[in-house]
């Protein structure tokens, strides 16, 4: 059962290896079943790379997040302009806010406030609470929506110099990295496990046909 | 059978312990679609049988899903491995006694397990609600003896390599144990919180990732190559399948809780791995269908090879919908509707039903010499379970983007009950229709038992013509 590493890319065995494993591979049958040594398909290679890239690429952090308190801050902010209760009714209300906040908002703000849409009653129910948060001076963005409740978001980052945590999610996290670390030990231990075999050039022979 | 309990080990014919294991099985099938059938009838029409505790919903739900997965389709799992893996070992089973104490006291625990949770008795964990004494019989007399059978006739058998299968039987049934023990450890230890939130998951997510789906596809391993006589395609897919099922199926269990203050690191790295399951079902897919190279009229033309091609075909969406309803934007939506029943169904019902069927239908046929008794009937059952399943998972699943658009869009609940009520009454006909097609199956194979044409030493069932 040596190793070689002569021709990794087309076995991990020594000749006298390969030599005894084809010996059995033809000459047994497991309950009159036998296996052949076709390599692993190319689609079936190129689905396996898609998915690994697909894997990380659709559980991103940053998707899927519940909205922070830093978000609604602009529609709080701006809710008793005149042209805001001026409006007919709350939904028109909505759109008018929308409209005044868009220039409030920053970077992907204005995206993830349309993913994260929300009627004046419920800026109503979590007004008070992130004019509290604001009235403490602490940053809205460590704060989460959920329903009506305004809480501390669920992310344990590092400390600030002030000795408080930073609660916002990163655009890479540690389950991320362990990720990969998973993925790199399990390619390797199948590739050193697939290349003990033999050749996948060799073609067993099954009952001698 | 039971007059093997007693009896001496070499006393007892060789297979017993596999034919008490898959009528068990084909009887709990029965009984626990039957349940299911009831279940389906009380959503789909509210006012039938009311007032009665022990028949309500909530109890009826428990029996209906524990009696299909312990009764069934674990049965029915160790129905193949008394008979596969010592044939797959060119040997005879460790001890045919052990198997027919097995079968015994599996039958005993389960009905043990299904009175207390009638009777109201639960953890109230989903999946494991069995209460704790139940999980330690489970563990103790249920799932060891099974184990220590399998693992002893692997190691004493005649060859000197072990054929993919029995990895798999191996393997799976000894993480059956630690699933059961450590997933109950709530109960034993009274953890509550978060903490029993994520053993409750990751006790679901392994009995499903570790047991039900691994065994299942091992299961196809074996009968392609047997019923077909071809080659497996790749013994190195079947390596990529393994290795890839213990190290991305055992470690997403955050991925069911989506939404609970779980550390979103844990989150993440589940997530991912819920995608990565994609890379098993990839290679065992891959492995049958090129496995049924040059012999694809036996998909028309053999029960075993239809029942185990559509279980091998239904693998795709299922692991499709598995790797990606739990990423955070899709769970957002679909979370806590039919949608996840339609899936769990899939997986059960579909996938992994059809494999173990045609396990069932060969082991029977071949241990007991006899060729089945009416292939029409096998037909029919076949196609009853398939229009029967399909019409319930495609009626859950649009059921379930209707709950899922009234949850996100806030519509008041009622209106989303109007609004999902024909596709409950779909789901009652073809839970029905998978019932009545038991009910043929279990004749079928009574009479197969009775009145099978014999198959003489050395021959396949399926080489031999029907003489009816």
């Amino acid at each position: 059962m040596a190793w070689t590493w002569n021709r990794a890319f087309t076995t991990l065995s020594d000749d006298a290896t390969v030599e005894k494993s084809e010996t059995l591979w033809e000459s047994e049958t497991l309950g009159g079943l036998t296996e052949d040594n076709n390599p692993i398909p190319v689609p079936v290679v190129w689905l396996v790379a898609l998915t690994v890239m697909t894997a990380f690429l659709v559980t991103f952090p940053l998707w899927g997040q519940r909205p922070t308190a830093a978000l609604y801050a602009p529609y709080v902010d701006l809710m008793d302009k005149p042209e805001v209760v001026a409006a007919v009714n709350d939904v028109e209300a909505m759109k008018v806010l929308l409209e005044i906040s868009k220039s409030r908002f920053t970077g992907h703000d204005i995206e993830e406030a349309t993913r994260h849409p929300l009627s004046m009653d419920d800026l109503r129910i979590i007004r008070p609470q992130i004019q509290a948060l604001e009235a403490k001076g602490v940053d809205l963005k460590d704060f989460t929506v959920v329903g009506p409740n305004v809480v501390i978001a669920n992310f344990e980052g590092n400390y600030r110099p002030d000795g408080t945590r930073i609660r916002q999610q990163p655009w890479w996290d540690k389950g991320y990295t362990i990720d990969i670390f998973y993925l790199a030990y399990f390619f390797f231990a199948v590739f050193v496990i697939v290349k003990r075999l033999p050749p996948n050039t060799w073609v067993p022979r099954h009952g001698g046909h | 059978m039971l007059k093997y309990l007693l009896a001496k080990n070499e006393d007892i014919p060789a297979g017993s312990s596999a034919i008490y294991f898959g009528f068990s099985a084909i009887i709990w099938f029965v009984l626990g679609t039957g349940l299911g059938a009831f279940n389906a009838s009380k959503l789909a029409f509210p006012d039938f049988v009311t007032g009665l505790e022990f028949v309500s919903f909530g109890h009826m739900r428990q029996v209906h899903v524990h009696a299909v997965i312990f009764g069934w389709i674990s049965m029915a799992f160790a129905m193949a491995m008394m008979y596969i893996t010592p044939a797959l070992g060119n040997t005879k089973l460790w001890s045919e006694k052990l198997g027919i104490w097995n079968a015994f006291l599996w039958n005993v625990g389960l009905s043990l397990g299904l009175t207390v949770l009638w009777m109201g008795m639960t953890s109230g964990r989903e999946y494991s609600d069995f209460p704790w004494f139940i999980d330690l019989y489970i563990a103790g007399f249920m799932a060891l003896p099974l184990g220590i059978n399998v693992w002893m006739t692997i190691i004493n058998r005649r060859t000197q390599g072990i054929y993919t299968t029995n990895w798999f039987f191996a393997a799976a049934t000894f993480m059956l144990i630690i699933v059961f023990i450590v997933g109950n450890l709530p109960e034993f230890f009274h953890l509550t919180g978060l903490t029993e939130a994520y053993l409750t998951w990751w006790f679901a997510h392994n009995v499903l990732g570790l047991w039900i789906t691994p065994v299942a596809a091992a299961i196809a391993y074996y009968t392609i190559p047997k019923v077909t006589g071809n080659p497996l395609y790749s013994h190195r897919i079947g390596h990529l399948h393994f290795w890839s099922v213990v190290v991305f199926y055992s470690t997403p269990a955050a991925h069911h809780l989506m939404s609970a203050p779980l550390p979103e690191w844990l989150k993440s790295f589940a997530s991912v791995e819920g995608v990565l399951i994609l890379v098993p079902a990839i290679a065992f897919v891959s492995n049958i269908l090129l496995t049924m190279q040059g012999k694809w009229n036996m998909f028309v033309e053999n029960l075993e090879v239809r029942f185990t091609v559509t279980g091998c075909l239904m693998a795709i969406p299922l692991n499709m919908q598995g790797g990606f309803q739990q990423t955070r934007a899709i769970n957002w939506y679909i979370h806590g509707t039919g949608w996840i029943v339609a899936h769990a169904h899939l997986a059960l019902l579909g996938f992994s039903t059809f494999l173990e069927a045609a396990a069932v239908y060969l082991g029977l046929q071949t241990i007991m010499k006899r060729k089945l008794y009416s292939l029409t009937l096998g037909n029919v059952h076949f196609w009853m379970l398939l229009i029967g399943f399909t019409t319930y998972w495609v009626s859950m699943t649009i059921a379930g983007l209707i709950q899922g658009a009234g949850k996100i869009y806030e519509v008041p609940y009622i209106d989303v009950v109007i609004a999902e009520h024909p596709y409950m009454i779909a789901r009652w006909i073809g839970g029905s229709m998978v019932f009545v097609g038991n009910c043929l199956w279990l004749y079928n194979m009574w009479m197969t038992a009775r009145l099978g044409t014999l198959i003489p030493a050395g021959r396949m069932p399926h080489e031999l013509a029907y003489e009816r």
